[in-house]
């Protein structure tokens, strides 16, 4: 087995002090270092994601979702990180995945979890499916790629492919700009079926209709 | 007229202001009182608006004035948008340089328990 203290899991958290915890203590527990960056949260996520073997970072001020996984990712780098992996702090995603996605890196360059490759996507009602899909069906016409889920929040790369693949979207449209700048960079890129558990907590968290509009917005206008 | 009055009254608040925060450069504050010389100029003879109107083929000078004076917002609010955008990623970059050297300096010098800073 490959050495996990080269791969980084990067966590941005936006007040997920109810949750965070077990998040982190699970992929703490798997043996992965943790980069947790408390985006300016209002309630207690830093103090309950500290424990050993994870890095807390904080911004003092709320940037989004994009800044706070770009400010993990160059931490992470700072510590000698050779692959990075990105993970929700809502509890969605499974660290069991995170094997899969980093082996991928063996002979590609970014590895994107997909809900939609073979595996379930538990709880998430038919109205978020359909969303989702089109969420994929938009992001896949901007970015000129076919695949098969563009939103989700479990990703790993290689440190090599970190220039390339700079956040500036500071709030959620970082996903579109990531899948634009895999494009361009022509990096290798492959899918991994990753299994998404969709509790109630993590739907209140989750991005709708309204926010899909300010997205596009930023993604167009906002460079 | 009344209307006049107000108007110049108008300028001349502006170009007040402007000389109390007179930190910019000398071009600038010229800039801005030749603007305000113009605007004055149009208030008490509204004719000569009327004339350039004539000349650039818009029926009235107060429509002239008008079509100008948009233009001129538009460009404004394009210049605070470009500077707030910037300002953002300012922030961006500061925050995050303070994010990454306070967990640098927590992992040389561990922060007592009970005894981490609030936010």
């Amino acid at each position: 087995m490959p050495d996990r203290s080269e791969t980084w899991v990067v966590i941005a958290a936006f007040n997920e002090g109810k949750v965070i915890h077990d998040v982190v203590a699970e992929v703490v527990a798997a043996g992965w270092p943790v980069a947790l960056v408390d985006d300016g949260s209002r309630d207690n996520t830093a103090e309950a994601a500290r424990m050993p073997g994870v890095s807390v970072l904080r911004h003092r001020v709320n940037l989004g979702q994009g800044a706070a996984l770009q400010t993990g990712i160059d931490y992470a780098l700072r510590r000698g990180a050779r692959s990075i992996v990105t993970f929700d702090a809502d509890g969605q995603h499974n660290c069991e995945d995170i094997p899969a996605l980093v082996d991928a890196l063996a002979d590609a360059d970014v590895a994107l979890g997909s809900r939609f490759l073979g595996k379930q996507v538990e709880g998430a009602s038919q109205r978020r499916v359909a969303m989702l899909k089109t969420a994929t069906a938009v992001s896949n016409s901007l970015s000129g790629m076919k695949l098969t889920d563009a939103h989700c929040g479990m990703r790993a790369f290689r440190a090599s492919a970190a220039p390339a693949l700079r956040i500036t979207q500071d709030r959620m449209a970082h996903a579109s700009e990531l899948l634009r700048k895999i494009k361009t960079s022509g990096l290798r890129v492959v899918e991994v079926p990753v299994t998404v558990r969709y509790t109630e907590h993590s739907m209140s968290k989750g991005q709708g209709g309204i926010q899909a509009v300010r997205i596009l917005f930023d993604y167009f206008f906002r460079t | 007229m009344i209307i006049r009055i107000l108007l110049l009254l108008g300028l001349g608040a502006i170009g007040f202001f402007i000389f109390l925060r007179r930190n910019r450069l000398p071009i600038h504050i010229m800039t801005v009182f030749l603007l305000i010389a113009v605007g004055a100029v149009a208030v008490i003879f509204p004719d000569i608006t009327q004339d350039a109107a004539n000349v650039v083929g818009v029926g009235r000078g107060a429509d002239l004035v008008m079509y100008i004076a948009i233009v001129a917002v538009m460009f404004v609010l394009l210049h605070y948008y470009t500077k707030f955008v910037e300002l953002q990623r300012q922030v961006t970059e500061l925050t995050r340089e303070l994010a990454i050297l306070r967990a640098e300096v927590e992992r040389v010098a561990p922060p007592a328990p009970g005894n981490e800073r609030a936010s």
